[in-house]
C-alpha cells in the first residue's frame, strides 16, 4: 500500500488505524523525508512535513529541529529511499501497544524539536514560535523549565532567564489542538535542554605544595621606581609572572621567571624573563638560574666594560657604519653573551650537582640591557626560544622586534638555553640585537604564556597593529603613568585574561 | 583558538540495528555529557559525526562541544567505510584550519572509527583520500567478530577490537574515547603537541582489545 497515498487520502478512521499499528515505521519514515529534505530541499517533494523556520529576532541563536548544517552534495546522498511500504510487512514489524494519538501530536512526536544548548550564567533568550510552524496547535506550556532556571512567555514566544547550574534538563512541553476541549488529551513531548558549565568555574586552583624540590611562588610582581634626575631618565620598569591555568589545575608550580635590575650608580637596566619547558621535570629551577645568573653577569659585565662600551655606543650613534656597528655588538657579546653563557653553565652546574640530566631543567631566556644617553635609548637583547621581546613606540607608529622566535610551526622545535648548540660563539652572536632609538612607549619582554594569545603567530609578533591592540588592551588595565607602584599588582590581575585553551604560565616585563 | 577537532566515524549498517546502535547513541551521549565537565576538553575539543550504512553521511559537522546536539541515529543498509573514508577526508579539508604566517591552525585531528562488518563498497579507493591527509591518532574499532581487522589496520596502525557489539562493551568503548580526548586535549595544552601514539592515551578497558 502506498504510504503517502494513505496519508493525503484516506479517512481519517483509516490513518488512525493504519498509524496505531505502524507507529515505529511511520516515525522513521517522516524523519527520513526530513533529514533528505535537509539535505536537498528541492528535488524532494514532501506533503506533510513542513519545514519548520523558527524566525529568530535578531539573535544568532535559532530553537527548532535539529538541522544537519551540511547542505549536503547531492553526491553524498543515498539513493532515496522506496516510498511504497508493504503493509503486511509493516504490520508485522510495527504492532503496537501505544494509545491513539492525534495526527499532530504524531507530527509534533516525531520532528526533533532541539533547544539551543545555554551556558551557566550567560542570559538564555531564544524565540520559540512552533505554533507558526504547526498552526493547528495552541496553549503551549512548559513543565520543567524553571529548573534550569528558564522560563517561557506565551505572549512574547520566548524562552529567557539566566541558567544558574549545569546539566541535562528534562523539559516536557505541553500542546493542544485548536479545537480541543475539555476530556480531550493534550499533546506532550519531551526534549532536552542542555546547560552547559561555565569553562572557567571547571578550572580548580590547587596551591602548589610548598614541600617540593626548587618550590616557587604560584605568582611573583615586581616595580622598580627609577627616580628622574639630570643624568639618570624616569622610565620604570614592572614585571609580573602569574602560573597558568593548567598547572593550578593540578597543583603544579609555576615554571616561568623573570628579574628586574636598576643599576644606579651607571644608569643601566637589566631584564630578563624566562619560560620553563613544560615537560622538563624542574624547569623551573631553570627559569629562576637562567634569569638570576643573566642578571648579576650583566651587571658585573657592563661594570667592567663601561667606558669602552659607552663610548662605542657613541661613536655608533654618532656614524652608523658597519665598522661602529660591529664593535659595540662585539663588547655587546662580551656582556649579553657571557651572561647567556653563564647561566647555561650555572644551570649545568646545579643538575651536575643533583645527579639530574641537565635537560631536566630546561628553559628559554630573553635578556635586555637598556640605558638612556643624550643622543637617545640603547637597547641590546638576547633572545632564546619562544615569547618575545621589542620596542614598541605608539605614536609615531614603531616596531622593532629584537630577535626571531624559535619554534612554531615553521621553525620547528623550541629551542633551550640548556641546549650545549645554543651557547657556541656563533650561535649566541646571531641571537643578539641592538639598536638606538630617540623614545620609546614600551620595551616589552614577555613568554609564550602572553604572546600565544595575543600574538598567536611569530609572523603577527611582527605586525605593528597587532602591537597596537595589545599595547590599548594592557593600558586599559596597567596605568603606566610615571612612578605607579600599583603598575606591578595591575599588571598581575592583566595576566589573568581569558583565552580559551591558552592556559600556560604568563610572564611579562615592561620597561616603560 | 587552536582547535582540537576529534571526528567520530560511525558505521550504521542494518547489523547494528537493535542494541548495538542504541549502545552506540547511548555512547556518543556519554562522551559528550563527560567531556562537558572536562576545562581542557570544553575549550578545545570540536566534535563531528559522520556515519556509514549505503553511503556516508555527516549528520553532526564540526561543532563547539558546548553547542553539540545529540543527533538521531538509526541503522540500515550496507557498510560503506570507503566513501566515509572519502567524506572523512573532505570534511578535514574544509573544516579544519590549516596554519598560516598570521594563524596558528587546529590541532591535527583525532578520529575514532567504529564498525562491526565488511566494507561492501570500493573502500580503497577511500583509503587512498585518506592517505592524503595528515591526521592526528585515528583509532579503528571492530565492533564484534564480524569486522575485517585486517582492513582496519590498513587504514591505522590503532586498531582495537570489541568480543561483542552488546551495549556495556560499546559504552565501555565510548568511555575510552572521551578519556582519550580529554587527555588529547590536555596533551596539547601541557607539551604543545598532540597525542601521537596508543601508548600516550589512557589504558583501555578490559572490553577493549588492542589488535596487534
Amino acid at each position: 500500500m502506498d504510504l503517502k497515498k494513505i496519508i493525503v487520502d484516506a479517512s481519517e478512521d483509516q490513518i488512525e488505524d493504519f498509524r496505531s499499528k505502524n507507529q515505529r515505521r511511520i516515525e522513521t519514515f517522516i524523519l527520513d523525508l526530513w533529514e533528505k529534505y535537509q539535505q536537498n530541499p528541492d528535488p524532494v517533494e514532501i506533503d506533510q512535513a513542513q519545514v519548520i523556520d523558527l524566525a529568530d529576532d535578531g539573535d544568532d541563536r535559532q530553537c527548532g529541529e535539529y538541522q544537519p548544517n551540511d547542505p549536503g552534495n547531492p553526491d553524498e546522498l543515498g539513493n532515496p529511499d522506496e516510498i511504497n511500504v508493504n503493509e503486511t510487512e509493516m504490520q508485522k514489524q510495527g504492532a503496537s501497544e501505544r494509545p491513539q494519538y492525534d495526527a499532530i501530536d504524531l507530527q509534533i512526536k516525531s520532528r526533533h524539536i532541539a533547544l539551543p544548548n545555554g551556558k551557566v550564567n550567560q542570559n538564555y533568550d531564544i524565540h520559540f514560535d512552533i505554533e507558526k510552524i504547526i498552526p493547528e496547535i495552541s496553549g503551549i506550556k512548559f513543565e520543567g523549565l524553571d529548573q534550569a532556571g528558564l522560563q517561557f512567555v506565551p505572549e512574547t514566544k520566548k524562552i529567557t532567564g539566566m541558567p544558574r547550574a549545569a546539566g541535562d534538563y528534562k523539559i516536557k512541553m505541553y500542546c493542544r489542538r485548536h479545537d480541543w476541549e475539555e476530556g480531550k488529551p493534550t499533546i506532550e513531548r519531551e526534549i532536552t535542554l542542555i546547560i552547559n558549565p561555565d569553562p572557567r568555574s571547571l578550572w580548580v586552583d590547587l596551591p602548589t605544595p610548598e614541600n617540593i624540590e626548587y618550590y616557587k611562588p604560584d605568582c611573583n610582581r615586581e616595580f622598580i621606581k627609577v627616580e628622574a634626575s639630570e643624568t639618570v631618565a624616569a622610565k620604570d620598569m614592572v614585571a609580573a609572572s602569574k602560573r597558568g591555568r593548567s598547572h593550578a589545575h593540578e597543583g603544579k608550580p609555576r615554571d616561568d621567571d623573570f628579574m628586574l635590575h636598576f643599576d644606579d650608580g651607571s644608569g643601566w637596566y637589566v631584564m630578563a624573563v624566562a619560560d620553563g619547558a613544560g615537560s622538563a621535570r624542574y624547569s623551573r629551577e631553570g627559569s629562576r638560574i637562567a634569569c638570576r645568573t643573566a642578571v648579576d653577569t650583566c651587571i658585573t659585565e657592563i661594570t667592567n666594560r663601561r667606558e669602552t662600551f659607552e663610548k662605542q655606543i657613541r661613536t655608533f650613534s654618532n656614524v652608523r657604519s658597519e665598522e661602529n656597528r660591529k664593535q659595540a655588538g662585539d663588547t655587546l657579546y662580551h656582556i649579553i653573551g657571557t651572561a647567556a653563557f653563564k647561566s647555561h653553565k650555572d644551570i649545568e652546574k646545579e643538575a651536575v650537582d643533583k645527579g639530574n640530566p641537565v635537560k631536566d631543567y630546561a628553559t628559554t631566556l630573553i635578556l635586555s640591557i637598556c640605558k638612556k644617553f643624550d643622543f637617545g635609548w640603547f637597547v641590546g637583547a638576547f633572545w632564546v626560544g619562544d615569547g618575545g621581546i621589542g620596542i614598541y613606540i605608539k605614536e609615531p607608529p614603531f616596531l622593532k622586534v629584537l630577535g626571531e622566535a624559535d619554534g612554531g610551526e615553521f621553525a620547528g622545535q623550541t629551542r633551550f638555553l640548556t641546549m650545549t648548540e645554543i651557547v657556541q660563539p656563533m650561535e649566541l652572536y646571531r641571537r643578539l640585537r641592538f639598536d638606538i632609538v630617540d623614545d620609546f612607549t614600551a620595551l616589552i619582554l614577555m613568554t609564550d604564556g602572553v604572546t600565544d594569545p595575543k600574538f598567536e603567530t611569530d609572523a603577527n609578533l611582527n605586525r605593528i597593529e597587532k602591537w597596537h591592540d595589545f599595547w590599548s588592551n594592557l593600558s586599559q588595565e596597567v596605568d603606566f603613568s610615571d612612578d605607579n607602584e600599583n603598575s606591578a599588582e595591575q599588571l598581575l590581575k592583566w595576566l589573568d585574561f581569558w583565552s580559551p585553551g591558552n592556559h600556560d604560565d604568563r610572564t611579562i616585563a615592561i620597561l616603560f | 583558538m587552536r582547535r582540537l577537532p576529534v571526528y567520530l566515524v560511525l558505521d550504521t549498517s542494518g547489523s547494528m540495528t537493535g542494541e548495538p546502535i542504541e549502545a552506540v547513541k547511548n555512547g556518543v551521549q556519554v562522551l559528550v555529557s563527560s567531556l562537558r565537565q572536562d576545562p581542557y576538553a570544553l575549550e578545545t575539543a570540536f566534535l563531528s559525526v559522520i556515519t556509514f550504512n549505503s553511503a556516508a553521511n555527516q549528520i553532526v559537522p564540526l561543532t563547539e562541544l558546548s553547542m553539540f546536539q545529540m543527533p538521531d541515529i538509526q541503522a540500515s543498509g550496507t557498510t560503506s567505510l570507503g566513501d566515509a573514508l572519502s567524506l572523512l577526508s573532505r570534511k578535514m579539508d574544509t573544516e579544519v584550519t590549516k596554519t598560516t604566517a598570521e594563524q596558528k591552525g587546529d590541532w591535527k585531528p583525532l578520529v575514532f572509527i567504529m564498525t562491526d562488518g565488511e566494507p561492501t563498497d570500493d573502500w580503497k579507493k577511500g583509503l587512498t583520500e585518506f592517505q592524503k591527509r595528515k591526521f592526528g591518532m585515528v583509532v579503528a574499532c571492530a565492533a564484534g567478530q564480524g569486522a575485517n581487522t585486517g582492513i582496519l589496520k590498513q587504514i591505522t596502525e590503532v586498531v582495537v577490537q570489541l568480543d561483542t557489539a552488546d551495549s556495556a562493551t560499546i559504552k565501555a568503548f565510548f568511555k575510552w574515547v572521551s578519556a582519550s580526548v580529554s587527555t588529547g586535549s590536555q596533551k596539547i595544552e601541557a607539551s604543545g603537541k598532540e597525542v601521537s601514539g596508543l601508548n600516550e592515551l589512557p589504558p583501555p578497558p578490559p572490553e577493549v582489545n588492542i589488535v596487534v
